[in-house]
Parts: structure tokens; C-alpha cells; sequence
């Protein structure tokens, strides 16, 4: 092994500078590789983040019925005992409650029907970005009894501002009719249109009172202590808990924005795969060049004696060396930069933030996902394309015999 | 000649029976809404895990014209809803406002109970948003079906109403949506002698979904006065406040 390590070591010396344009070549692929693929799977984690984040919750627990008939008959109806069970468990690092119904609201000049939900003030500002939506006036705290937290376009619906009265009508937890004015104390915007345009908050030991909903809610949300481990900690929830109650994390819940990432995945991947083959082209008739041109001292070596098996293992540790030492250089550049824009986002200015929005996505800041799997799985991968591009010019050239070779112009 | 005179004679049964069918149901409306009336009534609300009980007066006129207050329980004394030109209002005490129900909120349940607003808002007519069919019939009762005309703005995709010959009014109404799907029953029961005519004064609503599968409402009309005049200031916006306390 030792010798044809050698010849190829010193044959990559001999040319140089087609060894540093193949270097070149495999290097900058590798690195546009691993940029755009953590490029890509930054803006989906950054996007299911902001999306989990902004309101759903990592986990949330509801009546098993509940999704499918959303009705006062399907709620979790002893929230303290489960808040309990769930108190026991040490991976978890925020619980709080919610309960979520529609009502008629009525300003002075409007009447629209909308959401409103009784909230746990503190506790809720730790699961979700309700608190720092804020953008008028103040968030709700827990000795608030008529003051609303209302969505900005709603308000704008509603032609209300802070300081405003409006009442809203509807049906408390035993369908009973229940109305109250209340006072609108905050105004939000979480950048989601359709959030925004249809949710207001209230205090919930409040809610309870005119929803006569005391120790029910519609959804319990847990924060777990490792948001990466909701799906196997939503599990062992679940072994707890009432049968009547089920224990999802996002990845359940939302699957069909999860579907959709994957499936953007799938896009990505392919417009990168046309890139590939691009590249891959261009070093398979480089190396087919090259070789070529080396096809009358690889006659002579043939003529005396190597056998056609040495002459391939010679090229391929050759066009092995090369990419290897290519995929080092391009994982350590690719590497650099993946974890650079982790760190420093890339900002993409104010003109995309509509655009964003329409995502779910309230930043137009975009890190990088620095993933050392990622980067390995896409190194391996440009080694292996490396080698593969070589391979057929070696193969080629390795088919002549020895006077064929030599009688090459 | 004997063709002519069977197409003839199966125009003339048609025609006939679709008269016949809408002849009943604007009968049975004559019967169950009068020109006039005024109702007393009980609604009983139950579910799986409750059982609520409201006490109420209604005025009407024809179909068109309705009014409604709340006088049990207290909680809930003085909400009153007011029907006028095919819009819903309702004035709320607690909370001095006079709200109009958006026609989005039509099919939401009025009052927690199994009726919806527009059972109540009626913004469609049996008589006229329907075809009528009469397709069935015993010694005792008519069955119609009334099925949405093409441009009609409709809740439901096919009314069956039961009909008794004896009284011409309803014993039974099924609803079905527009995938033929039973949605809910309206039974009358307890037909008894009301002011000048029999009524029928224990209705029972069931939604058949199976979401809502414990869910009932009941009727019981305690007092009723037909055709007689009713104040004209009960069906305005004014009233709503008004005739509140």
C-alpha cells in the first residue's frame, strides 16, 4: 500500500497546479455545500422555532376529543390535579393553562366575533411570546379582572385604543350566557396576520369568573427544561396522565408545518443536486484532461510491468488524496462559516419582513444551523463525488494497453 | 290521445301535490306562528354535565317580527333579542349594550342552548327558500320534504318535516346538511288546548352529531295568546333597551 502512496503523493507534486485547480474545485463545492445546507436547515429550525414559540408551546395537553369537536364538552376538567402530576416531573421547566373560546366582541361602532382566552399572565409570558408582542400600553398581570390584551389588528377592527371600553358576549364552560365590558390594557403584534386579527387575553382567575370556568381549560402548555427533547418528554407525560387527556409536542401537533419543511427539504436538496451534477461534470472532464495528457507515462509504467489493477489503485489514492485534503479544507472553511452566521445572523433587512411574516417568521434574521453532522454528512458526501468524478477518466485510461498508451498523441 | 292525456293527468298530480305540500306548511306556520302571539316558555338546557333552566316571554308578528326577554334566571334577567327586517339585535343589561348579531354568527348556539340564532333570527323561510315535496303519507301523518332552492341563502341541505293531519302542525322536523347527514331533531309533543287553538307545548330538540350526542334542549310553552294585537314599540331597536327592566 505504502508504495503506490508514495507515486501518488508524488505525482500530485508533479502537477501541481492541476492537483491546486482540483483542489480548488472540490474545496469551493464543499463549502458551498455545507453554507447552503445550514443555511437551509437554520431557516427551518428558525421558522418551527418562531412558529412553536410565538403561541402553540413545545407541548400541550389537551382532552383527547378536543382537536377534532373544539366544545365545552371535550375540556380538561380537573386542571389542578393534572397541573399536579405534572409538577412531579423534573424535565419540565414551565406549566401554565389556558382556556380558549370565541366571543362576540362590541365596540362602539364594530361587532366581530374573535378569540378570547383566559391566560396565566406570568407563566404564559415564559412559554410564549405574548409578553414581548407587546406594543401599547401594558401586558396583563394576575390581579387583572377587566383588562384586555387584544391583538393590534383586532383593535384596528374593532376601532379600538388603549384606555378603550368594549364588551364581549358569549358562553361560559356550563353554556351559560356570559358578557362583561372590559378595558382594553394592551395592545400585541406577533407579526402572525390572522393572531393578530382574531385574539384577545384576559387574566384567567378573572376568565374563570365570568366563563364559570374555575379548574378547567381548553389546553395545559408544558415548557420542557430541553425544548429539542419535547416529543420523547410529551411521551412520558402521557403515561401519566387521565385517559381522557393526551399530551402532544409540536412536531404532533403541527405535523403539517413540519410536512411542509420537510418538503421545502426535498426542493432545496434537488436545486443543490443540479449544482452537483454541474460540478461533478466539470471535474470528471478535468480529470479526463488531465489524465489523458498523463496517458503516455502511465503506457510506460504499464510496459514495465505494473499491472493495470496497480496503475487504478495508483489514480484512485491519487484523486483520494485530492479530495480528501479538498473536503479538510472546504469542512474547516464551510465549518467557519456555518458557525460565523450561527452567531452573527444573516440580517436581511426590513424589506422582507412582510414576506417573513406571512411565515410565522418575526425576525428577518436568518443563523445559520451549525450542525458538526450536517457538516460531516456533507463532507463524506463531496469525498465520495470526488472520487466518483475520477473514476471514469481512471477507468478510461486504464483500458488501453500498454503500446495503445505509449502511440497516444 | 290516451299519451297526451297521461302526460296531462302526471302534470296535473304534480302540480297538485307541490300545491298540496306548500298548502301544508303554510298552514302549519298559520298554526304554530299565528299572525300574532305571545308565548311564556321554559327552556331546559341540558348536557352531560349540566342542566340549566331560563324562563322567557316572546312577542311575535307572522314570522317576520320578533320579540324576546330573558326573565329567569337572574343572572341573565333582562337580556332581551329583538328580530326586525331579516337582522338580529340583542340587548345585554349587564353590560348596557345593544350588540347586532353578525350573520357570521348565525349558526352559533343562542343562549348555550341547541338552538342557533338563526333558528331564532329565521333569516330563511320554510315557505318560501323551500321546494316542498310531500313524499310520504299515513292515515295520520304528512311527511314533506323541503329542499333548498337553487339561489336560496339556507342553513340547511334538506328539511323533512312531520306533519299531523289532525292538527296540521308539526310532530316532528329533521334537518340534514348538505351531505345528507342528520344533524338534529325537532319533536313536538304534548299537543294541548293553547288560547283559541291546540299546540303543541313540549318541544325537544337533539343535535344527532357525536360531538353533541348528550346534548338536549326543551321547550315548554306555559302561556300562548294568538292573533291578538301587540304594541308596535316591541319591534323596534327602542324596545330592546325598554322593555328590558
Amino acid at each position: 500500500m505504502k508504495p503506490y502512496l508514495a507515486i501518488a503523493l508524488k505525482s500530485i507534486r508533479a502537477n501541481l497546479s492541476r492537483s491546486i485547480v482540483t483542489i480548488f474545485l472540490t474545496t469551493f463545492s464543499t463549502v458551498v455545500l455545507i453554507f447552503a445546507s445550514t443555511l437551509m436547515d437554520g431557516e427551518h429550525k428558525t421558522m418551527l422555532k418562531n412558529a412553536v414559540e410565538v403561541y402553540p408551546g413545545y407541548i400541550q395537553i389537551t382532552n383527547r376529543e378536543f382537536r377534532n369537536h373544539p366544545s365545552y364538552d371535550n375540556l380538561i376538567f380537573d386542571e389542578k390535579s393534572t397541573i399536579d402530576k405534572l409538577k412531579l416531573h423534573s424535565d419540565i421547566a414551565v406549566i401554565t393553562s389556558r382556556f380558549e373560546t370565541s366571543a362576540l366582541f362590541s365596540s362602539d361602532t364594530k361587532t366581530i366575533g374573535a378569540m378570547i382566552t383566559g391566560v396565566e399572565p406570568k407563566s404564559e409570558s415564559q412559554v410564549s411570546k405574548l409578553k414581548t408582542a407587546l406594543v401599547e400600553g401594558s401586558y396583563l398581570d394576575a390581579n387583572d379582572t377587566n383588562a384586555l390584551y387584544i391583538g393590534k389588528e383586532l383593535a384596528k377592527r374593532l376601532k379600538v385604543r388603549l384606555g378603550d371600553k368594549l364588551s364581549f358576549i358569549s358562553s361560559g364552560a356550563d353554556y351559560s350566557f356570559c358578557a362583561d365590558n372590559v378595558i382594553v390594557k394592551g395592545i400585541f403584534e406577533t407579526g402572525l396576520y390572522e393572531f393578530d386579527a382574531n385574539s384577545a387575553f384576559l387574566n384567567k382567575s378573572y376568565f374563570d369568573e365570568v366563563f364559570t370556568s374555575e379548574n378547567f381549560a381548553t389546553h395545559i402548555i408544558v415548557l420542557p427544561k430541553d425544548t429539542s427533547n419535547s416529543l420523547s418528554i410529551s411521551q412520558n407525560i402521557q403515561k401519566e396522565l387521565d385517559k381522557s387527556l393526551v399530551s402532544e409536542s409540536w412536531e404532533e401537533f403541527m405535523d403539517s408545518l413540519v410536512k411542509a419543511m420537510e418538503l421545502d427539504s426535498i426542493f432545496g436538496y434537488f436545486t443543490l443536486g443540479i449544482f452537483f451534477i454541474v460540478i461533478f461534470f466539470v471535474i470528471l472532464i478535468y480529470t479526463l484532461l488531465v489524465v489523458f495528457s498523463r496517458v503516455k507515462e502511465i503506457g510506460v509504467l504499464r510496459a514495465i510491468g505494473t499491472t493495470s489493477k496497480e496503475v487504478l489503485t495508483m489514480l484512485v489514492f491519487e484523486s483520494a488524496i485530492l479530495s480528501f485534503i479538498s473536503v479538510v479544507i472546504g469542512g474547516a472553511i464551510g465549518a467557519y462559516l456555518a458557525y460565523y452566521f450561527h452567531i452573527n445572523p444573516i440580517e436581511l433587512g426590513a424589506e422582507y419582513q412582510e414576506q417573513f411574516k406571512q411565515y410565522g417568521i418575526m425576525s428577518t434574521a436568518l443563523p445559520t444551523d451549525f450542525n458538526l453532522v450536517t457538516i460531516a454528512r456533507d463532507m463524506i458526501i463531496m469525498f465520495i463525488l470526488g472520487v466518483l468524478s475520477t473514476l471514469y477518466p481512471i477507468l478510461k485510461i486504464n483500458s488501453l494497453t500498454p503500446s495503445e498508451a505509449m502511440r497516444h498523441v | 290521445m290516451v299519451k297526451k292525456l297521461i302526460i296531462l293527468f302526471s302534470i296535473l298530480t304534480i302540480t297538485l301535490t307541490a300545491q298540496t305540500s306548500s298548502e301544508i306548511i303554510k298552514k302549519v306556520e298559520e298554526n304554530l306562528n299565528g299572525k300574532t302571539a305571545y308565548m311564556k316558555f321554559t327552556m331546559i338546557v341540558k348536557t352531560s354535565r349540566y342542566e340549566r333552566k331560563m324562563q322567557m316571554q316572546s312577542w311575535s308578528e307572522g314570522n317576520d317580527k320578533s320579540f324576546i326577554k330573558i326573565t329567569y334566571p337572574k343572572k341573565d334577567e333582562g337580556i332581551t333579542f329583538l328580530k326586525i327586517d331579516g337582522q338580529m339585535w340583542q340587548y345585554v343589561p349587564k353590560i348596557e349594550r345593544t350588540i347586532k348579531i353578525p350573520s357570521s354568527m348565525m349558526l352559533q348556539s343562542w343562549m348555550g342552548s341547541d338552538f342557533t340564532n338563526d333558528d331564532l333570527a329565521k333569516e330563511s323561510s320554510i315557505l318560501d327558500d323551500y321546494n316542498h315535496k310531500l313524499v310520504e303519507q299515513n292515515n295520520t301523518v304528512f311527511s314533506i320534504e323541503l329542499l333548498p332552492k337553487e339561489d336560496a341563502a339556507v342553513v340547511w341541505g334538506k328539511v323533512v318535516m312531520q306533519v299531523s293531519k289532525e292538527y296540521l302542525l308539526p310532530l316532528n322536523t329533521l334537518y340534514y346538511d348538505e351531505d345528507d347527514l342528520l344533524i338534529r331533531t325537532l319533536k313536538y309533543k304534548k299537543f294541548k288546548k293553547l288560547s283559541d287553538r291546540i299546540y303543541p307545548t313540549y318541544w325537544e330538540m337533539k343535535p344527532q352529531t357525536k360531538d353533541k350526542k348528550d346534548h338536549q334542549t326543551i321547550v315548554i310553552v306555559e302561556e300562548a295568546e294568538f292573533d291578538k294585537e301587540i304594541d308596535s314599540s316591541y319591534f323596534s331597536k327602542r324596545a330592546l333597551k325598554r322593555y328590558s327592566k
